[in-house]
């Protein structure tokens, strides 16, 4: 298909204000296992033009039939759609001729699915020795290969390979159950299989479960609460990177993921205390949420979310950039070649500041130290969220004591950011997928931060 | 791509080959605050291959015919190599005959979106503050051929989404998935179905945290059976990832909740005549009276837990078609009525689970939650979520209504067809 582009474009040109011609590939590697059985081993190759014009309003079109007259007939009836009124304006931005890629150390070509399956099953038979009784994992890998050219100019190729793992864990002691979740992923080879020293974090997360499975839930009640990097992770990228989605500030997205509880005139208006930044970066190497020009062929670049407890930069892309007069800030992602560019995020922090985590530690009386989480979810408007402690400990007189089962803080986004009075040094990340869009888009992400530390939430 | 053609090369290769092959073409209108925002129109083809050999198993899919002279080498060593799949049995190995779907959509076909779209804002603007939602118009064709079957069935279908904010900006939704010129008059009706819910809109407050009774709306009791019944798929009861495990013929609901996984539906979009493997699709009751009745099954399932296989392949992972709720006999007006003190609930999102097995989560209402007492109205909520156990839920369901709809909405609800459901003590949390 990649074959048709140009001619794609010049056709798509005479008919369109604005014509988009992309052809992206996706080729992907997949081993699955369920308690130990491999239960499947699989390749793709997903690839095709996507169309996007641009006249009364915008059309997007997608085809993977490689037929000059039906691409053709794609192009007229995109053509016709675009001509029918609603929104048609894109902001204006420098076309780049461009080309980039991520290297692989280790490169995906060259793992054989028996080493695969073979990795797999090492990590599955120590947890079985684990006693964890329910387990499904799976190792995958994309590589994705894009040739983006616009009416305006724009020339862009770029190859971006990326590895991903992911586990989901139950452990069952005399029917107390509990589950968990280990996921990663990175921008790049297989080198990805040494950063992420699986065996050591399956064994620890086998740990929490197991412990977990027997503690006790704390009184309900206010306490103080040391969160990791997880779950600041998970708190930037839910509500600090979806409601500064400018395309959910102008509605676009309301009959779906909703809208947001900021408003299009809120830049400057405070959401936590002053130590609070929040950075959205899609340019931190290796991340899985890594690129350097974005789908719209706009220049990706780091982008304060919250400073200073703030609210200071909204993510854009084009569309909605154009619909609020300003330049794009380059967060146009799609999932697939067949899908509708949008605003998304990539790598989304807390900055990190000056505290260690003793330092952290010391001053609280009666508190929870929170690491990772269980059940979570937030509202419409990115609000009123939840989040379910899965590795958690008491706090009393600055000692971490015993494991604390599924504390539960219900909060909204303004009370969590303004109850941190301390930020520590340390910065991690973790992986996800972040959903969003109709027909729905997981993106790949990166979401983390350091610990923090927040005083008197209520806690049950 | 020609299926046989594809067939052809695979297999004198391997022990069973089966391939499906899909041809689509879906135009979808999106629009927000009373304008269209874009129209995607998808044309697309792309072919599902399985391949086993000595007990090992190989999936790729193909973009184009011209790709498999690439994935063959590769997936041929993958299959002289890899550890085999201790899962797959055989793919089902009956001649199988499949039911003729009926097809009742002319009127719907001739429907043009961006026309339709545009009429239902026109419609509805001048009540409301804005509104937003989505169109869809899905044709798809899907051939399959297997060693022992082959057979081609159509899916044809229109969804329809609105989302409006009323004047003080409160928002309510509605959700219409038919594949039948019968349900044209609802789908031309949408427009007086969001404008009602709208109208029920008053006294805007922040909920209150408690046990509730609570009508769930059709819309919402979806998103909960479409948690719950892929959670019966033998792939989801054999990790042990699921509140049906270790609970057949257990009760897990009243003896009023009957939950069918239902392709046989023709009237509703998902409607299938046979699935991934060549087995007939056929409607599988999963919960009976609130009996956990069966699990869902392809053939290699079906031979592993020693029953016939409910046609719901997936070769790797069996997964229901579409659900329908068996409904009761009670009139919605009757059950807001007789409620003293409860809620209604239209929709929820963000459905998390901390318990798989007990079915222990939390779900965040949205577009209508309104506060009755002595069986009127009297508030709208916000900011409240459910905090609750799937179990619990429908062990306390109380009571189903005559009328159902057919929905669907986003990732959130499959293709659903359930009626308005009461339940008692439903926990309700918020934000401190």
């Amino acid at each position: 298909m990649e074959e048709f582009v140009d001619k794609a474009l010049d056709y798509a040109s005479k008919k369109a204000n604005y014509a988009e011609i992309r052809f992206l590939s996706s080729s992907r590697n997949v081993v699955l296992l369920k308690n130990g059985t491999v239960s499947a081993t699989g390749y793709s190759v997903d690839s095709g033009l996507a169309i996007r014009l641009l006249n009364n309003s915008i059309a997007f079109s997608s085809i993977n039939v490689p037929n000059w007259e039906r691409i053709k007939e794609e192009i007229d009836r995109a053509a016709r759609m675009s001509e029918r009124s609603g929104r048609n304006k894109f902001s204006s931005e420098n076309p780049v001729r461009d080309s980039w890629e991520v290297g692989e150390k280790k490169k995906i070509e060259d793992l054989t699915f028996e080493e695969r399956v073979s990795t797999m099953k090492e990590l599955d038979t120590l947890l079985s020795n684990e006693k964890i009784s329910m387990r499904i994992m799976s190792l995958g890998d994309n590589i994705e290969e894009e040739y983006n050219t616009n009416s305006e100019g724009m020339s862009l190729r770029s190859r971006l390979p990326k590895v991903s793992f992911f586990a989901m864990l139950g452990f069952m002691d005399d029917g107390s159950f509990e589950q968990g979740t280990a996921e990663a992923g990175y921008a790049g080879g297989y080198e990805a299989l040494d950063e992420w020293k699986l065996d050591e974090r399956l064994r620890h997360e086998s740990g929490v479960l197991k412990r977990a499975a027997v503690a006790k839930k704390l009184h309900d009640g206010v306490y103080d609460l040391v969160a990791g990097p997880e779950i600041s992770g998970i708190v930037a990228h839910e509500s600090a990177g979806h409601p500064t989605e400018s395309d959910r500030i102008l509605g676009r997205e309301m009959a779906q993921a909703g809208e947001s509880f900021i408003k299009k005139n809120d830049r400057g208006r405070r959401v936590g205390s002053d130590i609070v930044s929040l950075v959205d970066d899609p340019m931190h190497e290796h991340s899985f949420g890594f690129y350097k020009f974005d789908r719209d062929g706009v220049k990706a670049r780091k982008r304060y979310l919250y400073k200073n407890g703030l609210i200071n930069e909204f993510l854009s892309n084009r569309e909605s950039a154009g619909r609020m007069d300003e330049k794009s800030n380059g967060a146009s992602r799609s999932s697939e070649w067949d899908k509708e560019p949008l605003v998304r995020m990539s790598t989304t922090f807390i900055e990190p500041r000056d505290h260690s985590f003793e330092e952290l530690v010391e001053n609280v009386k009666e508190g929870i130290y929170m690491k990772s989480f269980t059940e979570w979810n937030i509202d419409d408007i990115r609000f009123n969220e939840k989040y379910v402690g899965r590795e958690a400990y008491h706090i009393q007189n600055g000692e971490i004591k015993e494991v604390i089962r599924r504390p539960v803080i219900e909060t909204t986004t303004i009370n969590f950011y303004s109850s941190i009075d301390a930020i520590g040094k340390d910065l991690e990340f973790s992986a996800g997928t972040c959903g969003k869009g109709d027909p729905m888009q997981g993106v790949d992400v990166w979401m983390g931060g350091p610990h923090i530390r927040l005083r008197s939430l209520n806690v049950r | 791509m020609e299926i046989e053609d594809i067939y052809t090369k695979l297999e004198k290769q391997v022990d069973q080959a089966a391939v499906k092959l899909s041809r689509s073409r879906i135009t979808q209108i999106r629009f927000s605050n009373n304008i269209i925002d874009i129209s995607n129109e998808w044309n697309e083809e792309s072919a599902s291959v399985f391949l086993s050999k000595n007990g090992r198993t190989f999936l790729f899919d193909l973009r184009s015919e011209k790709d498999l002279e690439g994935i063959m080498p590769r997936s041929l060593s993958a299959l002289e190599r890899i550890e085999k799949n201790g899962d797959f049995v055989s793919l089902n190995d009956r001649k199988n005959s499949y039911r003729k779907k009926t097809m009742n959509d002319k009127k719907l076909r001739e429907i043009e979106g961006q026309e339709f779209v545009n009429n239902f804002i026109d419609a509805v603007k001048p009540f409301v503050r804005r509104v937003g939602g989505v169109f869809y118009k899905k044709d798809i064709e899907e051939e399959i051929r297997t060693p022992f079957n082959s057979g081609t069935q159509r899916q044809f279908g229109i969804e329809f989404v609105s989302r409006a904010f009323d004047n003080s900006d409160y928002p309510v939704q509605t959700s219409l998935a038919t594949s039948t010129d019968a349900d044209l008059p609802v789908l031309m009706k949408q427009e007086e179905a969001v404008l009602n819910l709208a109208s029920k809109v008053n006294n805007i407050k922040e909920g209150k945290e408690g046990k509730y009774n609570v009508i769930f709306s059709p819309l919402c009791f979806a998103s909960l059976v479409s948690y719950t019944i892929p959670m019966a798929s033998a792939f989801q009861i054999d990790s042990g990832m699921s509140m049906f495990a270790g609970r057949m013929g257990e009760k897990v609901g009243s003896s009023s909740l009957t939950v069918y996984d239902d392709p046989s539906d023709d009237g509703m979009f998902n409607s299938k005549t046979f699935d991934d493997e060549g087995s007939p699709a056929k409607k599988t009751p999963v919960i009976e009276k609130g009996i956990v009745k069966n699990f869902l099954h392809n053939f290699s399932t079906s031979r592993k837990y020693k029953v016939e296989t409910t046609g719901n392949a997936g070769i790797v992972s069996p997964n229901p078609w579409q659900i329908s709720v068996e409904p009761g006999n009670e009139e919605i007006d009757d059950m807001t009525s007789s409620t003293r003190k409860g809620l209604f609930i239209n929709n929820t999102w963000y459905t998390r689970f901390q318990d798989y097995r007990e079915g222990i989560l939390s779900t965040i209402p949205r577009d209508g939650i309104f506060y009755i007492e002595n069986g009127e109205i009297k508030e709208s909520w916000g900011g409240v979520r459910i905090s609750d156990s799937l179990l619990h839920i429908y062990k306390n369901i109380e009571g189903m209504s005559r009328e159902t709809n057919k929905v669907k909405w986003w990732d959130e609800t499959m293709f659903t067809k359930t009626p308005f459901v009461s339940v008692a003590d439903v926990n309700i949390s918020r934000s401190k």
